[in-house]
């Protein structure tokens, strides 16, 4: 061990004189490792900038809300089948799941997208009839005017809280209360406007209106009449349990077989969150795996001027075999002066890709910070170690195994 | 044959029947053939011979830097045909110090790193090191001149920092391949009177050479014709020992 310690000092000692002495070739040999590391950098913290922004994102949205939303599956869908929740459904949960903090129901009215005009102008939105609570499970709060109340419901009023973008779009002014707008021929007094909420995955979160859901069903007619609906457990309650019992009433009241499958299914921003870092670690497995091959050029590129190295320095390595270099250390050597070389690369390519990182970061608002995990910079420092030592290996062989006497005439 | 008697010195080389082979395409070339001989501690050897007559070769299996395709040899009480690579690495690092005609320094290290390097195959501290390293240099005259390149010193000094190096492990013996041959004469005899002081100070010193000056400087000739001991004789004490 203190042989091999020893031999590691000195081996790293003469590798570095080497690599000095030739300083633009090394450069030059670890252009590729360079490379390679500095993209997998770049993709890895591009990719993390990217998910911890949406993952930011939706926890603005609340991740703890769950919304229970009808599910067809394929099979039922060939059969012409169409699973639907209903009001019913909907007061039913509201009456005896315990351990929620509050429950709502929406009803998307005109779902293919509604036509609404104010003044001269007209634009796409969507329409989604909700009651009072609807706020307090999704927490979208009034910038201006007031959320939808009771009395809107009981009474069917004919009144709307907008979205910023829904403003905008149709110039109405800065506050925009009292406005009438018309959805398909129907004229809605604006009664608030919501607090912006930005755009997740491009989409815009601000472009709809909620009039109250009484008002909705009777847009609606009578054969239309799904619902969705969203719920917020109660901070202390088990998740899990609350949707067993909603399953349980669910199935129940469509009085399904035991082996039927659901028809309904959750969606919470936690399972949305989970499926999104699936996805996001997938493309960056991929992408990484990709410019991975750009580290292994890199990687031939250094067993190449190892190979030179050793071919040029033949007579050197017969005089210091003349002076009682053992195989053992030559082999040594060789392999430090690799592994110094990609390392060098290395540590080179990390700064390079940060500083990429950091410029697409900066040239692209959305992105708050391009981080780069702690795992990725270990992963780039092993991988290029290993690919060091495995094409090091061959010169460094080449050069133990070189007969003394041979190594000491060569010219 | 061997017939070197009134010495008490122990052997330090005993070559026995000892032959060199090369299979050349469908012949077989003989560099050595049935050589015999001994080598005492603080002997003063010069083998000589024409070109090709294989006192290379000799030198080198002396060096441990080639094997003997038969016969035996023992270099300070090893026996060298039962060494594998990394033994023989240590023993050439133990035992021998080369002295090479083109000197042999390694390019990108001064002087004093060069008289250093074989001490770095052995487990001896820094500091250790530096200061054989200094002594073996002082001892060769060339003390200020640890800190320059190879390239920065004259013929003359890149060979005494070999010496140096050869000298700096306490070598059994010292093996100079034509070490004067690529030095201007009076360079050569500054070297010659550096190998008669370090032979008075009790070293072995073995040096093949083609010029009978050098061979005059030495106790015992050695001539090789055709790979084989064609005559084995001493001098009587040189001229410029007397004067001593």
């Amino acid at each position: 061990m203190q042989h091999f310690l020893h031999a590691l000092l000195e081996g790293s000692r003469a590798a570095l004189q080497s690599i000095r002495a030739h300083a633009l070739r090394s450069s030059l040999t670890t252009l590729g490792i360079i490379i390679g590391v500095a993209s997998v950098i770049t993709v890895v913290a591009v990719m993390n900038g990217l998910s911890s922004s949406i993952r930011g994102q939706l926890d603005d949205l609340g991740s703890d809300m769950v919304t229970i939303r009808a599910y067809t599956t394929p099979e039922q869908e060939l059969l012409g089948f169409r699973n639907k929740l209903r009001d019913e459904d909907y007061l039913l949960l509201k009456s005896r799941v315990k351990n929620i903090e509050d429950i709502t129901a929406t009803m998307p009215a005109f779902s293919m997208g509604l036509s609404v005009g104010y003044g001269r102008n007209s634009t796409q939105t969507q329409l989604i009839g909700a009651d009072s609570s609807y706020q307090n499970v999704v927490r979208v709060y009034p910038q201006q005017g007031r959320f939808l109340s009771e009395q809107d419901d009981n009474k069917r009023r004919r009144v709307a809280f907008i979205g910023a973008t829904v403003a905008k779009k149709l110039q109405m002014p800065a506050n925009p209360i009292g406005q009438y707008i018309n959805l398909s021929g129907d004229w809605f007094r604006v009664i608030g406007m919501a607090e912006k909420r930005g755009s997740l995955f491009g989409f815009d979160q601000d472009n709809y209106i909620i009039t109250p859901f009484s008002t909705a069903k009777a847009l609606n007619g009578p054969d239309n009449l799904m619902v969705e609906i969203s719920y917020r457990p109660k901070a202390d309650a088990d998740p899990k349990l609350i949707e067993q019992q909603i399953r349980q009433l669910l199935r129940h009241r469509a009085k399904l077989a035991s082996e039927a499958p659901d028809h309904f299914e959750f969606v919470s921003a936690e399972k949305t969150k989970q499926q999104l870092d699936t996805v996001f670690n997938s493309i960056t497995a991929v992408a990484a795996g990709v410019v991975s091959i750009s580290l292994l050029v890199g990687g031939i590129g250094v067993m190449n001027i190892m190979l030179v190295s050793v071919t040029e320095r033949t007579r050197e390595i017969g005089i210091v075999k003349a002076l009682g270099a053992t195989p053992q250390f030559i082999l040594l050597q060789f392999l430090v002066e690799a592994l110094v070389l990609s390392l060098f690369g290395g540590v080179l390519g990390l700064m390079l890709g940060y500083l990429f990182a950091a410029i697409i970061a900066f040239s692209l608002p959305s992105m708050p910070g391009a981080l780069v995990p702690l795992w990725a910079i270990g992963l780039s420092f092993g991988f290029t170690s290993l690919i060091g030592l495995v094409f090091g290996l061959a010169p460094a062989v080449k050069a133990a195994r070189l007969q003394p006497i041979d190594a000491l005439r060569y010219e | 044959m061997m017939a070197i008697a009134a010495n008490e010195q122990p052997v330090v080389i005993d070559l026995c029947d000892i032959g060199k082979s090369y299979q050349m395409a469908d012949e077989t070339f003989y560099a050595l053939r049935e050589l015999s001989l001994q080598i005492r501690q603080n002997e003063y050897v010069a083998i000589i011979g024409p070109s090709g007559s294989g006192k290379s070769t000799l030198l080198n299996v002396l060096g441990c830097l080639d094997m003997p395709s038969q016969g035996h040899y023992q270099l300070a009480g090893h026996k060298v045909a039962e060494l594998d690579e990394t033994q023989l690495a240590i023993l050439r690092n133990h035992q021998v110090g080369f002295i090479f005609q083109s000197f042999n320094l390694l390019p990108r290290m001064t002087a004093l790193q060069n008289v250093m390097q074989p001490l770095v195959y052995r487990l001896m501290p820094w500091r250790e090191r530096e200061a054989k390293a200094k002594a073996a240099l002082a001892k060769v005259g060339l003390s200020d001149k640890a800190g320059h390149l190879p390239n920065q010193l004259s013929g003359g000094q890149r060979q005494r920092v070999a010496i140096a190096r050869a000298l700096v492990t306490e070598p059994a013996i010292l093996l100079g391949d034509e070490p004067t041959g690529n030095l201007d004469s009076k360079t050569t005899s500054d070297i010659m009177q550096l190998f008669d002081d370090l032979h008075a100070q009790g070293h072995t010193i073995i040096l093949v050479t083609h010029e009978q000056d050098i061979a005059d400087h030495c106790q015992r000739v050695i001539r090789l014709i055709d790979g084989k001991l064609a005559a084995d004789s001493r001098n009587s004490p040189h001229p410029d020992k007397l004067r001593v």
